[in-house]
């Protein structure tokens, strides 16, 4: 009987979540695995760079110089040149993600800002649109 | 129940036997071996890495002369790849640090990007890594010696492939040699547990004379 209960609350619980709750839980755990594939190599699966060679994305200033925007366009072209990171200088590159389409963009930003940034979410209309104006 | 002495000796005997076989554990020599007959008796010659020499991050030759009676790592790769060296060397860097008071223990890493990759570049590299020469070199020379050295010697693909990420393609291999440049052990280099295995195989040659 208590059992019974207990399945009860869990169902009326979980179906309590608003659609915008599920849909940010599916994008964090597609986006990790994104993340996984394309990102963790180099930046690491905590997010915490190699040495002065990569940079690292968890607790630094990206978050909120770098604006979703930025950050698709980033993602899919690569970037060459020096960049910064909590004010310290990154030299060399970062190879171009071009495979990633403006869904993947959706959840692996959903999952750093998730991780590092704002937890919210970042909406495919969003991610296509940038993709559209990246430079 | 009362143990007869002999039945006593003959378990002590046994489980001393168990615990020399378990100490002993040896590394095999890997690759082609050649057996030589000279004066009735039968030589095994073991598959040995041939002289080299290369530049290193300092601008400084490496040779083979200068890995002897040393065990060292070997591996390919270069600085603008963007696939699976980053996690080679985040691999090394472990090695690097657990050996880094240990001067029988050396990491060399060949470029096979040498266009690119001048002793400037790997310096670069190396000072961002926070490593240094003679620990870890970071090797680069001609072109066409890299890639022969790696596929004939060390038993490892590397090649150029315009279709790749990077425009080569490469083996994440880690290559352990020993003191006298037999191939001990090969192991994938991009896979902590396999690095583990390495590291344990490192201890064992280590006790090797």
């Amino acid at each position: 009987m208590k059992n019974i209960l207990a399945i009860g609350l869990i169902v009326l619980f979980a179906s309590c979540q608003s659609k915008e709750e599920i849909l940010y839980q599916q994008y964090v755990v597609e986006g990790r695995s994104i993340y996984e594939k394309n990102c963790s190599n180099c930046h690491q699966s905590d997010g915490s760079g190699l040495r002065d060679l990569y940079p690292p994305l968890a607790k630094t200033d990206l978050w909120k110089r770098v604006s979703q925007e930025q950050l698709v366009c980033i993602i899919k072209q690569g970037q060459k040149g020096n960049s910064q990171v909590n004010g310290k200088p990154y030299a060399g590159y970062m190879p171009a993600n071009a495979k990633l389409e403006a869904i993947d963009m959706a959840e692996l930003v959903t999952f750093m800002q998730d991780q590092w940034g704002n937890k919210k979410v970042y909406s495919f209309d969003e991610a296509k649109a940038a993709l559209k104006n990246c430079r | 129940m009362q143990l007869k002495p002999i039945v006593l000796n003959v378990l002590f005997f046994v489980s001393f036997l168990i615990v020399s076989c378990q100490e002993k554990k040896t590394l095999p020599f890997l690759g082609p071996k050649e057996t030589r007959v000279s004066a009735g008796k039968v030589d095994t010659i073991y598959h040995q890495i041939p002289a080299f020499r290369f530049l290193n991050q300092d601008s400084v030759w490496v040779s083979d002369q200068d890995m002897a009676g040393k065990i060292y790592i070997a591996d390919f790769f270069f600085t603008s790849c963007p696939t699976i060296c980053p996690k080679m060397k985040t691999q090394l860097l472990r090695i690097y640090d657990r050996y880094a008071s240990n001067d029988a223990v050396r990491i060399l890493s060949h470029s096979i990007d040498p266009a690119f990759d001048t002793p400037s570049v790997l310096n670069q590299y190396a000072k961002r890594l926070h490593v240094k020469a003679p620990r870890w070199n970071m090797l680069t020379g001609d072109k066409a010696a890299i890639y022969k050295l790696g596929e004939k010697s060390y038993m490892v693909t590397a090649q150029e492939d315009k279709n790749e990420a990077g425009g080569f393609v490469h083996s994440g291999a880690f290559i352990l040699v020993d003191k006298n440049r037999h191939v001990r052990g090969i192991y994938d280099g991009t896979q902590e547990v396999e690095v583990n295995h390495l590291i344990e195989d490192i201890e064992i040659l280590l006790q090797e004379k």
